[in-house]
């Protein structure tokens, strides 16, 4: 019998901003369903099929492969569909978005493994190491969603889901306290609460779209003289054409910031090259804002070219005071000799200084692995940006079930149709406040109402 | 000295939850025998005279659907009558009633007498007959021993209980009753984990020395609403008012002023109180901003001068309780008949049991009521129902049952005591139950009746009756999607006053009737769609499904979601040291608990998600290595 977990689920499958090619695999009873809306048609079963990804108004997302997997005979034992994509992070958010819209949910770390053995697709030597996976990956992914909840998201969230809970202890002892005198339904009190919100809630949720939530990850600071190499180190991290590279000095002048992802972890790279003296308007405001997130800094990448100081021991690069006085200060520095294809040196590192190419990619993975840990950050597939991007369908969730709530209470005001909708909108934030329980809920009550005929 | 019958089964208790288990035993053919230390007070509501209530009416609804008493009962010593919530949405309607206690009492009592099966013997039981792991019968304090296959206990606050009135304490079952201390002291050498809770009652007052002229009045509902399925008792008692007071400045500064005098404050209970049902003293130190509490004077009968006035239970001394009384509105020259008091007493930790209420480490010994840690009337018959029904099963042979949390509130109870425990005692809300929409007053029988009839407790009067129900329930559904309503024929007027606008197109009826604004009684007055049924409960049981149609649909897909989980049973004997990748934290859990089901092992409190799967992972393996040994 079929494991009938009658959920659908759905994750990036391959390491985030990483690769060319990016695979959203998804698995369950919807998967059709899905295939159907996001390609047009279902794809012949295990035929690598070439078609475009489309949204709900049938605009192109992006172009690739899908394969369709029919159940059981997939890697879970589900219908299994892989769509395989371009790689962007910003496109398979957005794909993977438009599947979790049409009924798939974030997939737990590990699921589709457990789901595969459930099925009796791996065998029994793999069930201790599929435990073994859950729990580190159940950890890691805590542990991602604590970081992911630090600082202005974490405060909004929580505002959000006071206000929720207070809204509700009005409405749920309104139902069961009918005696007491404490009928808040018929109150515009109650309204103006719903409404407030829908507004808050809906401020988050646009935040976090816009990206500057999605990308609250760590910030490195690159210096070098122009023409080291920076820029194409920096597509080499990102796994993309990140900027413009050019044998022209300067030509990353206009990039003062740039977003990418470190195998899943958030990386804002300010380069210092364009903190430069100018008088056009438009770079000064760049340059404020690019001298505002150095403060936050955790780390500062020095790149220099090993072909032209080659003879120089040791890494003092001459710079121009505007970049040494944005330098921060007491923060990790990692030293980068960059262009060691040019004078045949070995990659790797050395007495705390990084040897590499960044145009053949010699050494590259070695300084990747140290940033990574000079961060402090661990992770494989399950990172902070897949934390996050399960709070935002969380967040999705829970607006809709307000929505319905607000309609509700301005249709006829009887309330139990109302409270069904915000316990389903608490029910969604679950995922990033912990569990709130009926018993929770009525402690608030008795704690907020005199209860007790 | 060896009593010369053994019984299939033993309840001890003739409460609400003693009579329940014992007639549901007796009606599923086992042989049962009823112990009580009184006969005289079988059936009595020895705190507040009124059953149900929201959440509570629910229960009474569900245990009627299973063939209890606690409905009919109700009926016939109804005397206030009323629907709760009556204007908020069905799901959340409840029945009230006020009963007269001797009435409520004399209709159990004659219940219990006619019962084929049921035996009633009055002795206070001081022991339980135990035989390895399992109990084989009970010890009265004469000495008799009753042998039994099955024992259900049902001893309410009477375990080791303690009053308490101002600087002084006794023990005591309840104001009047001696408590079971020998029997208290037993269960406390088996392994059970005991706690103490606390509970409490007002003064008595003589309604003759009341001054009603003061006090708002509240009749109950025309027409007067009906508890159980089987309709109306042919000879209602007559119906009274209740009245409402409240409480002012002037008793809160005479309560304030003696609270060193209260044994709440002094440290002198430990046990805990409920938080929903607080004494005065303790709602004027929590909400010291309100100036005044609500008072309901609830009629203690029809033949007895005696009120109870809900709202101001305490413990406080009796002079402190005489002046505060009287400082209220309409209780000026009150004459108290009995002094307020609390109570402690001994409860298990319900965590100990199982779904069917037996007892994890001794087979055959059921715990139901006040005894689990919960309090109310309602909550105490719907485990006593439950554990006779599982008592009964025991003694056929059969698996136990027990409803689910989608299918009934009392699975709800249950639930939530066996897999979170309470550290209060425990009362049902709606709130509580997450299918709220589903989980409806009217239609109780319509969840529960035909579950009922398999299990053995139906008749074939009540199965009847249901039948008929359900029969023109769904014939009247099946005529309103098959009816149109046609724009010529309806008229725009009639569909404007019905529908608020004109029809458009055709429509089904069934389809109008899911409109907000429209009522089954107009759509059926527009012309075309026939007379449609005259039955109250059939019209009103299409009317909410048809309202709730959207949210019904929505919450079974989430009972299916749940359902795997509920459905997938964890081995007795598993052992959690042996589960890889568990925390320890999670493997303490999953042990003290030890639950039945992967649903419930998901609902502790502490158990996450990734241990669920662990679990899932560990059960799959085991499943594999038996079917390879096999």
């Amino acid at each position: 019998m079929k494991h009938a977990d009658a959920d659908t689920i759905a994750a990036v499958a391959t390491p985030p901003g990483r690769g060319g090619v990016s695979i959203i695999r998804i698995s369950g009873d919807k998967v059709r369903r899905i295939a159907e809306a996001v390609l047009g048609n279902l794809p012949a079963p295990r035929y690598a099929t070439h078609s475009v990804f489309m949204n709900e108004s049938g605009a192109i997302i992006d172009d690739g492969v899908a394969i369709f997997f029919p159940g059981p005979n997939s890697f879970t034992g589900e219908d299994v569909i892989e769509l395989q994509g371009h790689g962007s992070p910003v496109v398979m958010d957005m794909l993977l978005n438009r599947v979790y819209s049409l009924g798939a949910r974030p997939a737990r770390p590990g699921e589709f493994s457990e789901r595969a053995f459930l099925n009796d697709k791996l065998d029994l030597a793999q069930a201790e190491a599929i435990a073994d996976l859950i729990d580190s990956h159940s950890e890691q992914a805590a542990r991602s969603a604590m970081r992911s909840l630090h600082g202005e998201f974490s405060q909004m969230i929580s505002a959000l889901v006071n206000g929720l809970v207070e809204l509700r202890v009005y409405i749920e002892a309104a139902l069961d306290f009918a005696e007491e005198e404490i009928d808040y339904l018929a109150n515009d009190d109650v309204t103006r609460r719903l409404d407030a919100l829908q507004a808050q809630l809906a401020s988050v949720i646009s935040g976090a779209r816009q990206g500057s939530l999605l990308r609250e990850g760590a910030v490195v600071v690159i210096i070098g003289e122009p023409n080291v190499g920076k820029s194409t180190l920096l597509n080499r991290l990102a796994g993309r054409e990140a900027a413009i590279v050019t044998e022209i000095p300067g030509t990353t002048r206009d990039v003062l910031m740039e977003d990418i992802l470190l195998d899943g972890l958030p990386l804002r790279i300010i380069d210092t090259a364009g903190l430069r003296e100018t008088d056009d308007p438009v770079e000064l405001e760049g340059i404020r804002r690019a001298r505002a997130e150095l403060d936050t800094a955790s780390l500062v990448l020095w790149i220099a070219d090993r072909a032209s100081r080659g003879a120089e021991t040791q890494l003092i690069i001459k710079t121009p005071p505007v970049i040494e006085k944005n330098r921060p200060e007491n923060v990790p520095v990692i030293k980068v000799w960059n262009k060691i294809d040019l004078v045949n040196e070995a990659a790797g590192m050395r007495d705390e200084e990084w040897f590499i190419s960044a145009k053949t990619g010699a050494g590259v993975e070695v300084l990747r692995d140290s940033l990574k840990s000079r961060l402090g950050y661990h992770g494989d597939a399950e990172g902070v940006y897949m934390a996050r991007r399960r709070h935002l369908t969380a967040l999705a969730a829970a607006a809709e079930a307000l929505q319905r709530a607000s309609e509700q209470l301005h249709r006829d005001r009887a309330g139990e149709l109302v409270a069904e909708e915000l316990r389903r909108a608490q029910h969604a934030l679950t995922e990033i406040t912990g569990e709130f329980t009926a018993d929770d809920l009525l402690g608030e009550i008795f704690s907020s109402f005199c209860i007790g005929k | 000295m060896d009593s010369s019958t053994t019984y299939d089964i033993i309840v001890v208790g003739g409460g609400h939850a003693g009579t329940e288990a014992a007639l549901a035993a007796a009606r599923m053919g086992a042989n049962t025998l009823l112990l009580t230390h009184n006969i005289e007070t079988i059936g009595q509501m020895s705190c507040n005279p009124a059953i149900g209530g929201i959440g509570k009416g629910h229960l009474v609804k569900e245990i009627d659907a299973l063939g209890g008493v606690m409905a009919q009962a109700a009926d016939r010593g109804g005397i206030q009558f009323r629907i709760l919530n009556s204007r908020k949405g069905p799901a959340v309607r409840a029945t009230r009633a006020q009963a007269d206690r001797v009435l409520y009492r004399q209709a159990v009592r004659r219940i219990v007498e006619h019962q084929p099966k049921l035996s009633i013997f009055q002795q206070a039981v001081d022991d339980l007959l135990v035989e390895g792991e399992r109990v084989i019968g009970v010890v009265t304090q004469m000495g008799l021993k009753f042998r039994a296959r099955a024992v259900v206990l049902t001893v309410g606050t009477f375990l080791g209980g303690k009053i308490h009135i101002g600087e002084s304490s006794y023990r005591g079952g309840r104001a009047g009753d001696p408590p079971a201390i020998a029997l208290a002291e037993r269960l406390r050498e088996l392994p059970f984990d005991v706690g103490r809770l606390k509970t409490g009652t007002p003064p008595r007052i003589d309604g003759r020395s009341v001054e009603y002229s003061m006090l708002q009045e509240q009749p109950g509902d025309e027409p007067t609403p009906v508890f159980s399925f089987l309709g109306a008792a042919v000879q209602r008692p007559r119906q009274v008012s209740c009245h409402i007071t409240y409480t002012n400045s002037r008793a809160h500064d005479i309560i304030n002023s003696a609270l060193d005098r209260s044994p709440m404050f002094s440290g002198q209970i430990e046990g805990t109180g409920p938080r929903y049902c607080p004494s005065i003293e303790d709602k004027i130190v929590r909400f010291a901003d309100k100036d005044s509490h609500q008072i309901f004077i609830e009629p203690e009968g029809l033949d007895t001068h005696e009120i109870y006035p809900n709202g101001i239970s305490t413990s406080l001394p009796f002079d402190v309780q005489t002046a505060f009384v009287r400082a209220i509105d309409g209780f000026e020259k009150a004459h108290i008949t009995r002094p307020g008091y609390a109570i402690e007493y001994d409860y298990f930790d319900p965590r100990g049991l199982r779904p069917s209420l037996e007892t994890q480490p001794l087979k055959g010994l059921f715990f139901a009521g006040q005894i689990n840690g919960t309090t109310g009337y309602e909550e105490a018959a719907a485990q006593g129902l439950v554990a006779g029904i599982n008592a009964a099963r025991r003694v056929q042979d059969k698996e136990p049952w027990s409803p689910r949390r989608d299918e009934a509130y009392i699975g709800v109870l249950i639930d939530d005591l066996i897999t979170r425990g309470t550290n209060e005692p425990y009362r049902m809300f709606t709130s509580r139950a997450e299918y709220r929409l589903i989980l409806r007053e009217d239609n109780a029988d319509l969840r529960l009746t035909e579950t009922g009839r398999d299990l053995g407790l139906v008749d074939d009067e009540r199965w009847r009756h249901f039948e008929c129900k359900r029969e023109a329930i769904e014939q009247e559904q099946q005529r309103l999607r098959d009816t149109w309503a046609r724009p010529e024929i309806v008229g725009t007027e009639k569909a404007e006053q019905v529908l608020g606008a004109p029809l458009t197109r055709e429509y089904r009826a069934n389809e109008l009737l899911r409109r907000p604004q429209v009522s089954y009684r107009a759509l059926m007055s527009l012309p075309g769609l026939g007379a449609g049924v005259d039955d109250p409960k059939v019209a009103e049981q299409i009317e909410i499904q048809a309202k709730y149609s959207g949210y019904i649909d929505r919450q079974h897909e989430e009972i299916a979601r749940s359902l795997q989980h509920e459905q997938k049973k964890i081995p007795m004997d598993i052992d959690y040291a042996s589960v890889h990748g568990l925390s320890s934290e999670v493997r303490q859990k999953l042990d003290q608990h030890r639950p039945a089901t992967i649903g419930q092992a998901a609902r502790i409190a502490g158990v996450t998600p990734a241990a669920i799967s662990i679990l899932l992972v560990h059960l799959k393996k085991r499943q594999w290595l038996d079917k390879k040994t096999a």
